[in-house]
């Protein structure tokens, strides 16, 4: 039976979004849990994929592919895992802040942590911080994801962590942040609780903040 | 004797044939025909309609008749002149001619004395300025950094207000929003001496950017509405990335990029038919492996001379981009990455070249890097000057004179031309060894340093008009009342 | 200093060939010696050429110009100042050696030897040892130059060097020697008095033999 496991892996390795479907609908039937094809399948699949990118042996459309297939895994998988009461990396509200049209860096992000497992709701560009916060009142999740491409609308990040605070909601999520001109320093400054210099580590740096949660 | 003295040309690259160049035009035009842009300003959708163009919500589509008119409104050929009349220093635009200055907006800057990288600050302005005022292959400024330590909202102001004391040459002058803008300009016509004045000799060029792919933001309407309202000379510059904001081919970037471009163009000529209009930008690709936009990428120079190709085929004047490095630290790639792509912009004849003495991606600004591609460029234009043929450059008479084994150094032709059919380096090193080995086994880095330090511990720019002074202060005492205010 | 020996400085740095002769003129007009002319007049002149050269700052084409208008005072002042019996700077004689048709090297050599005061007797190319040996017991010059381009002819500025001791001249002349090829250490093993890299720095070691 290792042997579907190791397809899964494969399948999400080489990014065939239909293949896992069909194996994750298989493995189910023939009765093994959806942790097991989870964690000894999927999960195995992207941790090669991000060992692979991080080497320079994978480029970015490939891990985008494997990041869509564990998306069509986990659609079939999260809700019998929610059932079972099994441990689950949680949901990011995801957006670019108010001001900011720039859409692209924040879709890399969103589809990065989906593929590490996250579920995401993606909120869009030019998003105000009153629209994150009816975001997370309307989705629970266990984290914000803000970006800002701009040195003028980063500014709009402080805004929203302020709001946060005064909605009370500042203690239900971690924020984290990115962006071409944010760094680590701003991001303490504005008191967001992590920062990432490209999509990788955005994803990285969600898969820390729950598990630190 | 001979005759055939007419065609003058140097030398220079054409990358695209007409029939191809014919195939680009026709999908640009399709694009903002059919798929058209999104237009978030309520005043330019209105000039828009006004035109002629197809307003649904945000979204606009331009029949091609429209933007034919408005290609054919925009001049070819004009000029930006110097603030202090020093026509040296004036950047005649037009068919041939290939200009390069530095770029604007990165966030680190490499320090002049310890070489570290680190945030750009507004003491770091004056200093880019005057580099670029001394280096002779240096024809227009940008600031080469964000100013991280006024108000954030005042970078831009802050920047021409350090750059315009410190160079006669003229700015390329970027800002965050219209009120930047006019105090920008405010300063610009002072030197000028009025509004009139400044519309006769522009002394500055604005400029200001849309979105990939095909969104104009508010920001950037105001800015190009305020500059076209003003007659002042305007580049519309997108910096779409292959593979993540437009296509991944060269082809597909292109067709993109100057449809978000001519958008733009559109609007300007309706508010002010003729306005100088620069299409652009910078054109590269995603790196699928770093994420980063790549300013070292060959794809880069290829995209650049592609679209040069397009702007000049339809009589546009190109922004271009060059003399840029993905490195971190002025290195062998950073002289490489920056060399070739001067070469290759000087090659495609782009009109203003840009970014040069970018380093990190455009993420860290390097006067290091810029005072080594002033080098390259001089080299480049050397080439690019090419051979002229003519009975006195042919020189049979004087091979004639000197004959078999004779020599030509005493020869009047050789004293002639031999300043103007050579160009000189300022850095790199062609003494033989001895004489660099007594020199201290100096490095083009070592040279380089030197020479950055010596510029900026004796050159003295013209200075400006004491009333412009004056002007200066004010406009930043009203802006920091204006953000205190916020 | 006197507004004439200026004026030949200043035409000796511009390279105003043409004015040399009734500059020269006019100073020995105004009762100044030939060896003032020389000291306070050329040498100051060329010796501004010598170090713009070497700052980048002036090229080769207008340093030959200086060397050439040095020579056109020198050929007026040069009878002078041997009459009175005054320090010339010396004469040299110089070749390209045997099997070897490189000339322009040494021409240069000659005209910066020349505007730095010597008297220089180019005696052409492809010269066998037994030519250089002659040319010293008829010019009886301070030093001889021999320049060679090519590993295989460089090796006939030792046969010449052997050819003058056999002769019995080693000893009457300094013996310089250049050209891509030879270094410092050829210089020393063939028992050459010296080696320049390029003309400036020969102009320099030469002058260096006679002062």
């Amino acid at each position: 039976m290792s042997d579907i496991y190791e397809r899964l892996a494969t399948g999400i390795l080489e990014g065939e979004a239909e293949k896992i479907t069909k194996l994750v609908n298989r493995g189910l039937k023939k009765g093994l849990s959806a942790k097991e094809l989870l964690d000894n399948g999927l999960i195995v699949g992207m941790d090669e994929v991000g060992v692979r990118f991080k080497r320079g042996d994978m480029f970015v459309p490939e891990v985008l592919m494997s990041a869509d297939s564990m998306a069509a895994g986990m659609t079939i998988l999260r809700p019998i895992l929610i059932e079972s009461g099994a441990e689950m990396l949680g949901k990011i509200v995801m957006g670019t802040v108010k001001g900011d049209l720039h859409d692209i860096g924040k879709n890399l992000v969103s589809m990065m942590c989906e593929g590490a497992g996250f579920e995401i709701v993606n909120l869009g560009f030019n998003v105000d911080p009153e629209t994150f916060i009816e975001a997370i009142k309307e989705h629970q999740p266990a984290i914000v994801g803000m970006s800002a491409m701009l040195t003028t609308t980063m500014r709009a990040m402080g805004h929203t962590i302020k709001a946060l605070e005064e909605a009370g909601l500042r203690d239900q999520v971690k924020v984290m942040v990115g962006g071409a001109p944010v760094d680590k320093e701003f991001s303490d400054a504005i008191g967001s609780d992590g920062y990432g210099s490209n999509a990788p580590s955005g994803a990285e740096l969600a898969k820390q903040l729950v598990s630190a949660a | 004797m001979r005759g055939n003295y007419k065609v003058n040309s140097g030398t220079r690259f054409r990358m695209l044939s007409d029939d191809q160049l014919e195939e680009l035009l026709g999908g640009v035009l399709h694009l903002l025909e059919y798929t058209g842009l999104e237009v978030h300003h309520e005043e330019s959708l209105e000039i828009l309609k006004k035109a002629g163009a197809w307003v649904d919500g945000k979204r606009v589509r331009i029949p091609s008749y429209l933007v034919r008119k408005s290609l054919e409104l925009a001049p070819r050929s004009f000029t930006i002149f110097s603030r202090d009349g020093n026509s040296e220093n004036d950047i005649i635009i037009g068919p041939g001619r290939a200009h390069f200055g530095p770029g604007p907006t990165c966030p680190n800057f490499i320090d002049i004395e310890s070489m570290d990288r680190r945030p750009y600050v507004k003491s770091d302005v004056p200093n880019v300025a005057k580099m670029v005022d001394a280096l002779p292959n240096i024809d227009f400024c940008e600031s080469l950094g964000t100013v991280d330590d006024v108000h954030h909202d005042l970078g831009a102001l802050y920047e021409f207000a350090g750059m315009f004391p410190n160079t006669s040459k003229p700015i390329v002058a970027w800002s965050y929003d219209k009120d930047d803008s006019a105090g920008i300009h405010e300063i610009a016509i002072a030197e000028a001496g009025g509004q009139d004045a400044f519309e006769k000799r522009p002394n500055y060029v604005h400029y200001c950017e849309p979105l990939s792919p095909l969104i104009s933001t508010g920001e950037a309407l105001d800015k190009l509405i305020f500059a076209a309202t003003n007659r002042i000379p305007l580049i519309f510059t997108p910096c779409p990335i292959a593979g993540g904001t437009a296509p991944v081919t060269a082809a597909g970037i292109i067709t993109q990029g100057a449809a978000e471009s001519w958008m733009g163009l559109v609007i300007a000529q309706a508010i002010q038919p003729g306005l100088p209009f620069f299409m652009g930008g910078v054109f590269s690709v995603m790196d699928m492996s770093a994420m980063i936009l790549s300013y070292g990428a060959p794809e880069l120079s290829l995209m650049m001379a592609g679209l040069t190709d397009l702007a000049h085929y339809v009589g546009l004047p190109l922004w271009q981009t060059g003399g840029c490095t993905d490195s971190k630290t002025f290195d062998e790639q950073a002289i490489i990455e920056g060399s070739l792509s001067v070469f290759f912009s000087a090659l495609s004849g782009g009109d203003m070249t840009h970014d040069v003495g970018y380093t990190e991606s455009a993420m860290t600004g390097s006067v290091f890097q810029l005072c080594a591609m002033d080098e390259a460029i001089g080299y480049s234009r050397r080439i690019t000057h090419g051979i002229e043929v003519t009975e006195e450059t042919l020189a049979v008479k004087v091979i004639d004179n000197v004959g078999p084994n004779g020599h030509y150094l005493r020869e009047q032709h050789t004293r002639d031309h031999y300043k103007t059919e050579y160009w000189y380096p300022n850095l790199c090193n062609r003494r033989n060894y001895e004489e660099w080995e007594e020199d201290g086994k100096k490095t083009m880095k070592d040279r380089t340093v030197a020479r950055v330090h010596e510029i900026l511990a004796t050159h003295k720019p013209t200075p400006i008009k004491p009333e412009t002074e004056e002007v200066i202060k004010k406009v930043l005492a009203e802006a920091e009342e204006r953000v205190k205010e916020d | 200093m006197s507004d004439i020996l200026a004026e030949l400085s200043t035409a000796v740095i511009e390279g105003n060939v043409d004015d040399m002769a009734d500059l020269t003129e006019d100073a020995l007009d105004e009762d100044f010696s030939a060896q003032d002319i020389l000291d306070k007049g050329l040498m100051p002149g060329m010796d501004h050429v010598g170090v713009e050269f070497k700052a980048g700052n002036m090229f080769v084409p207008e340093v030959l110009r200086s060397a050439r208008a040095m020579h056109n005072s020198m050929d007026l002042i040069r009878p002078l100042l041997a009459e009175s019996g005054a320090s010339m700077t010396g004469k040299m004689i110089i070749g390209t050696v045997k099997g070897d048709l490189h000339d322009i090297g040494k021409n240069l050599v000659g005209m910066m030897c020349e505007g730095a005061g010597f008297e220089v007797e180019d005696i052409g190319k492809n010269i066998e040892p037994e030519a250089f040996v002659e040319a010293v017991k008829k010019y009886e010059p301070n030093i001889i130059g021999m320049s060679a381009l090519l590993t295989t002819t460089m090796r006939s500025m030792e046969h010449t060097i052997k050819a003058l001791e056999e002769a019995g001249l080693r000893d009457k002349v300094k013996v310089i020697i250049g050209g891509a090829p030879v270094t410092q250490t050829f210089s020393d093993q063939i028992g050459a008095d010296g080696y320049a890299s390029n003309a400036a720095s020969a102009a320099e070691l030469a002058k260096s033999f006679v002062n």
